[in-house]
């Protein structure tokens, strides 16, 4: 489970995200949707450990993020798999050894190394790429394998941050259905997307953030969760 | 998981040559210096030693001592730990040295009869500086008329000079390859430095997606520490060997030139022996360089979360 407790971060004198509340359940799929610099990406960084709150707690499985030592943070890392924007693959990796390097990461024996890579890409569709470098590989590709790799760890959760925000809408909607079915098979999934037309389409949780602040409003709701004061 | 780290500290060398070739171009040539200044410091030993344990004593025995005397004062000899290889010469042998010093003119030789020349001990000194203690103690004897020293050298100050000329020569050859080398050493730390700091630099965006996804810090570092060892290790194999190369080379011109004195060990057996421990300690101080080198510069990058 995922709880933000009246958190609150500022940069200097910008307050990025101001009180904020809510709970993510296990096996929950739930979009953080806004404007761009509105905070979602904020959210995401607290519940990685990248920043800590100025105020309040962020509590992953019952651990505070934000008192984690930073020696404590390479394994509390490792349970999540995350897909960012801007894909953050390594450039001089193949597509497999992009996926390898993640899985040497929580220091799975070899041995095992080959099944989980193939069965990852076959899940993303890139079992032809698997050679190929990320030069080679198109923007949705590349996207794909950000998730591949953040799957192949079999992570409880996944933290998207705006995963189609590179995209087209052909490539974005794939991408959701192969999010949607990682989610059917108990990933609890946090989102953070603009894109409304993919929140208006597949109906779950939404919390909205608009500078910084949480709206009390939700939309597209299918369970209906009101953000905590 | 060592073998991922490995390949990628050789993607990291292939990917910048020029850097690779910098740093073991300055490496190896820290270690071709290492390893001649060390084996330049190993031959003056040698050098030194040969000379300081080379001086013969002569006692030149009283006419008319019996040979109980001779005996007894040969065994005391032998008894004294400062004293070696003692040794007596009769009138006769006395006699045939003579001749054999003045063959190139045989009439000397034959003008003389053994009964001018005094019986005598030979002996050497374990080491120079008991030299003089163990001369005013032989002349206290009863049945020596008189002590010679090192002979061939041209007495007791001529050794002393070419000794103390030595021990300067060693103790240059010591002071001067340390401090060369020490420089070498520094400048193949910094140039280690530079590179690892670059390298550091030029994979900020690599290591920082590695820590986005659970990387520890030695998981991270793991490639670059590596690609230092590889330098270190190809640095110290390459100036060990030609240096080695250089001096096999060198060896039989050295040898003869040097005639009986063994500035190098004897045979090839030896000399890989000698060659054999100089490496040994130059992979270690090589792994400290390329360790310490590039912890270094990976403690220098600031912890980030």
């Amino acid at each position: 489970m995922i709880k933000l407790n009246k958190v609150t971060k500022r940069f200097g004198s910008i307050v990025a995200l101001d009180n904020i509340s809510f709970e993510v359940k296990d096996g929950e799929f739930v979009f953080i949707t806004g404007p761009s610099g509105a905070g979602k990406t904020t959210i995401l960084k607290l519940i990685l450990g990248q920043i800590v709150p100025d105020v309040g707690e962020v509590i992953v499985d019952g651990t505070d993020v934000g008192k984690l030592k930073l020696k404590d943070l390479p394994s509390f890392r490792q349970k999540m798999g995350v897909v960012f924007q801007d894909f953050k693959i390594l450039p001089e990796r193949t597509v497999d050894e992009n996926v390898q390097v993640a899985l040497a990461v929580i220091g799975l024996s070899k041995t095992e190394w080959d099944v989980r890579v193939k069965h990852a890409l076959k899940l993303v569709g890139l079992s032809r790429q698997i050679n190929l470098f990320p030069s080679q590989l198109s923007g949705g590709e590349l996207q794909r394998l950000s998730l591949a790799r953040a799957l192949s760890v079999n992570p409880k959760i996944i933290l998207a941050d705006e995963p189609t925000g590179n995209l087209d809408w052909q490539t974005s909607d794939d991408l959701m259905k192969l999010f949607q079915k990682i989610n059917e098979e108990g990933k609890t999934i946090l989102m953070a997307t603009h894109n409304l037309e993919i929140v208006k389409k597949h109906k779950k949780r939404v919390i909205n953030i608009v500078g910084g602040k949480m709206e009390n409003k939700t939309k597209n709701q299918k369970s209906e969760i009101e953000p905590k004061a | 998981m060592f073998s991922i780290h490995l390949k990628t500290a050789l993607g990291y060398i292939r990917r910048s040559p020029f850097q690779a070739l910098a740093a073991s171009f300055v490496l190896t040539l820290t270690f071709f210096v290492a390893t001649t200044v060390s084996v330049l410091v190993y031959s003056s030993s040698r050098l030194i030693s040969y000379f300081e344990t080379r001086p013969q004593v002569i006692a030149f025995l009283k006419d008319g001592v019996s040979d109980a005397d001779v005996a007894n004062l040969q065994h005391s000899l032998q008894s004294d730990s400062r004293i070696k290889d003692v040794k007596y010469v009769s009138k006769e042998e006395a006699l045939s040295i003579y001749q054999k010093a003045t063959s190139d003119n045989p009439l000397l030789g034959q003008l003389v009869s053994p009964s001018i020349f005094p019986a005598s001990l030979e002996f050497s000194v374990a080491d120079l500086s008991y030299a003089q203690s163990v001369i005013d103690q032989i002349k206290a004897n009863g049945i020596v008329d008189s002590v010679g020293f090192t002979a061939a050298l041209g007495g007791e100050s001529s050794l002393k000079d070419v000794v103390t000329r030595l021990n300067t020569i060693t103790l240059y050859v010591k002071m001067g390859g340390s401090i060369f080398v020490g420089m070498l050493a520094i400048t193949s730390l910094v140039v280690l430095l530079i590179i690892i700091s670059m390298r550091m630099a030029n994979k900020r965006e690599e290591m920082e997606i590695l820590n986005l996804i659970g990387a520890t810090r030695g998981f991270i570092s793991s490639p670059i520490i590596m690609e230092a060892v590889i330098y270190a290790i190809f640095g110290v194999f390459m100036g060990w060997l030609i240096s080695f190369i250089t001096i096999l080379y060198a060896a039989p011109t050295v040898v003869s030139y040097f005639g009986e004195i063994p500035v190098l060990p004897n045979g090839i057996l030896g000399l890989s022996e000698l060659f054999g421990i100089i490496l040994a300690v130059e992979l270690f101080f090589g792994l400290f360089l390329a360790l310490s080198g590039s912890l270094l510069a990976i403690t220098r990058v600031k912890k980030a979360r």
